[in-house]
């Protein structure tokens, strides 16, 4: 698909003490990945060759896990991967951008100076494995302006659906509605909020937004152009989860322990997920250890307990220490004889011998990184 | 090309014939080790940690696997654009074309080579040998005493030191005799296959030696030899630490069990001298509910629902239901069944041992898989081989793929 190029907006979704750090699209998921891996490597994978990830703020992490976008082999002479800083002269950020279009208003030239005629946009935050040539192809046949993706969520409970953009479609495939997390969903198309159109119509939304003086794509420019525009649903049938609070991390990441997810999202040879490699030694387990049902990096030492959980790289946990129905981020230390249940540490923890740390499964208990508890 | 101070040259062509199957179809330093590596991972990563940016790698047994593998060389961050990873393998000249004869020749073969970086001094390594070293401290003590080479030495014990080339040394460290495999040793100071030559020298040497049709053209035989006898400067430097030559079954089997011990006698985990490889990050491993893994190693993008231990499990490995693996080494990908007991085996790359195979239990001196590569009980499956359901590979058996 060299007719088509990517632009990943960095997001912006405030997640504390997570996103304190990093923006949400460099959070680490199911244990090696980063949550921007997942589109980044479908992209790849459909063969587009000129992908630029727009940032507004936080974005040293995210910067720090690109690199040049070497393992997506995105790392090319002129094109490839782009990382984009904001565009805001010497002003202040909060002045300047209030919403996604100005993220992209700033990134207009990048977008003028591309040769492709088609542009994927993802302005979500959410985890999913997909076939971006089928999405494409979908979009040429619809003789579609805008062709939007979603996943119907039929089943699932209002208050779930209203964290989604939602969409009416018609029998034909068109999409006659869209709401952004209304109170009361009237459907259960939930979209990704990734758009596939010709990069021409892009420019001309931008101008005309920033003329107007609007802030927010969705709102702005896609659901104020209902009537003038083809504008046409994807349904995606395969996992989809949105990372946008505390507890949607910890469940997206304990959905990973299940064999299905696995399977879809991580061992499919069609559509391979990439990160950067960290060059860590295989995970070692001493003679006390004991490991069920769990999800564990590579670099990890254990020799206590670890059930139902979700390791990253490097993480130790100690001898008589068991942590249980938790997510650990990079390089945790869990010390001799502590407890851990229902936690989500970030990076660099490191909890002390004989502690004990209990949340609920209504509501993970949150550390921040580099903490030493 | 801008000059080098050093370009190290990794001999990697050796078949090592005593890994049987396990070398069939690849070189010995692309011998799967230590759960991610391959062999030739410990020299070029002690390369990289050591200042060396250019390295010249000499292939001739089965180099395909080796080329693919260090491509470009950016695993190890030698994909340079002023030095970086050369594979080298023998060609054919105007004069001549032929095989690399022995391990000087290949060095001769190569001069062209290391001209182009007119290097100050050449550091020649093994590509087949497990330990982690600063090859920087070596050749800095090479400068300072002005060396014509310097040999890298440790001490073995006594009882093992006829099966090495010894060095004999006087109180400053020179060297004053050799001897391979002595059967009398007067020290116990093995010779570690590295060397620093001082590039002019090694040129001068390695051009007598090619025209002596009576030499075998190794350095250990021939050159080292022949500077001893010319009374050149030659400086031992002393080695304390892990080293391991990987040349047998059991060699390779226990360089892996070295690593789970604890604390391990060769330590992986030092993020100040990591080990790179080419590896793609795959997903993390899964371990199920009924799983049991103790004092072992496992890899990323296994799946485990059986019991493991004491064992080094790579990439990509899947574990059944109910099966049993112990002391054993399973290189990448390799599938067992349900219900399989492993005990004390090399299982080569891609394996796949069937539901309720029994493998290294039994004792049966009659099996038509009985090798003499295999020793101590150890069994060797070769990668790509199957072992069908229910089948009983004995104790001290190879495997090999149809």
């Amino acid at each position: 698909m060299r007719d088509t190029m990517g632009i990943i907006i960095a997001s912006n979704i405030n997640i504390p003490p997570f996103t304190d750090v990093r923006s949400a699209s460099a959070l680490p998921m199911a244990g090696g990945f980063r949550i921007i891996d997942f589109i980044l490597s479908n992209m790849a994978t459909a063969g587009l060759r000129r992908i630029g990830v727009a940032t507004e703020a936080n974005y040293s992490s995210l910067m720090d896990h690109l690199r040049s976008g070497a393992p997506w082999d995105l790392h090319m002479k002129d094109d490839g991967l782009h990382i984009l800083p904001p565009n805001i002269g010497n002003k202040n950020a909060a002045e300047i951008i209030r919403g996604d279009l100005d993220i992209l208003n700033g990134i207009r030239q990048y977008i003028r100076k591309s040769r492709e005629t088609y542009v994927i946009l993802s302005l979500g935050n959410c985890v999913y494995n997909i076939d971006f040539e089928k999405v494409l192809e979908s979009h040429k046949e619809n003789h579609a302006d805008v062709t939007v993706i979603y996943k119907n969520l039929a089943g699932v409970e209002e208050k779930e659906l209203s964290r989604y953009t939602l969409l009416d479609v018609a029998e034909d495939g068109a999409i006659t509605d869209i709401e952004v997390c209304p109170y009361y969903p009237k459907t259960t198309n939930a979209g990704i909020d990734v758009f596939v159109m010709e990069r021409a119509l892009l420019e001309s939304i931008l101008d005309e937004c920033s003329a107007r003086g609007n802030h927010d794509f969705i709102k702005d420019a896609i659901a104020q152009k209902m009537g003038g525009l083809r504008i046409f649903g994807y349904e995606h049938d395969g996992y989809v989860d949105k990372v946008d609070s505390m507890i949607a991390y910890y469940n997206n990441n304990m959905n990973f322990l299940g064999k299905e997810v696995q399977d879809e999202m991580l061992k499919n040879p069609k559509l391979p997920i990439y990160t950067k490699n960290r060059d860590l030694p295989p995970t070692k387990y001493g003679s006390d250890a004991t490991v069920e049902n769990s999800y564990i990096a590579d670099g990890c030492k254990i020799e206590g307990t670890v059930i139902n959980s979700v390791l990253s790289g490097n993480v130790v946990v100690k001898k008589g220490a068991v942590v249980k129905n938790s997510v650990l981020m990079q390089s945790a230390v869990i010390g001799e004889n502590s407890t851990l249940e229902y936690v989500v540490l970030d990076k660099d923890v490191t909890v002390t011998d004989g502690k004990q740390i209990i949340g609920q499964d209504s509501y993970p208990v949150p550390v921040p990184k580099g903490t030493v508890i | 090309m801008n000059a080098k101070d050093c370009v190290a040259m990794i001999l990697a062509g050796g078949q090592g014939s005593r890994l049987g199957a396990l070398t069939k179809n690849v070189a010995k330093p692309a011998v799967p080790f230590g759960g991610k590596y391959k062999i030739i991972d410990f020299p070029l990563s002690n390369c990289v940690h050591s200042g060396i940016d250019t390295v010249g790698v000499l292939t001739q047994y089965q180099p395909l696997e080796l080329n693919t593998y260090i491509g470009n060389g950016g695993p190890w961050d030698l994909d340079r654009n002023r030095g970086g990873v050369y594979v080298l393998p023998p060609y054919q000249s105007a004069a001549a074309g032929e095989w690399y004869k022995g391990t000087a020749n290949a060095i001769y073969q190569n001069l062209g080579f290391l001209d182009r970086f007119s290097p100050n001094n050449v550091l020649i390594l093994s590509g087949d040998h497990i330990y982690k070293m600063h090859y920087g401290e070596m050749l800095a003590t090479h400068k300072k005493s002005g060396a014509a080479i310097t040999i890298a030495v440790m001490p073995v014990p006594w009882e093992e030191a006829s099966r090495f080339g010894i060095m004999n040394v006087d109180e400053n460290g020179m060297i004053v005799e050799f001897e391979e495999k002595p059967k009398n040793p007067k020290s116990n100071l093995a010779s570690m296959g590295i060397y620093i030559f001082d590039y002019q020298i090694l040129k001068k040497y390695l051009m007598d030696d090619e025209r002596d049709p009576a030499s075998s053209n190794d350095f250990g035989k021939n050159i080292i030899p022949a500077m001893l006898n010319n009374g050149e400067k030659m400086v031992s430097y002393r080695f304390e630490g892990y080293w391991k030559d990987v040349g047998t079954v059991q060699s390779l089997w226990e360089a892996n069990m070295d690593l789970i011990e604890d604390p391990p006698k060769f330590d992986i985990y030092d993020d100040t001298w990591s080990i790179y490889s080419r590896n793609t990050a795959l997903a993390p491993q899964y371990v199920g509910d009924n799983a049991k893994i103790i004092d072992s190693s496992v890899a990323q993008g296994c799946r485990v629902h059986g019991k493991i231990s004491r064992s080094v499990v790579f990439s990509g490995v899947f574990v059944g239901d109910g099966s049993e693996v112990s002391d054993s080494v399973i290189m990448p990908d390799v599938k067992i069944g349900k219900n399989v007991k492993i005990t004390k085996a090399v299982i080569g790359q891609g394996a796949v041992i069937e539901d309720g195979a029994v493998i290294g239990e039994t004792t049966d001196d009659s099996s038509p898989y009985i090798s003499s590569m295999c020793t101590d009980g150890l069994v060797l499956i070769e990668g790509g081989a199957t072992v069908s359901g229910g089948a009983d590979i004995p104790k001290c058996s190879m495997v090999e793929a149809n």
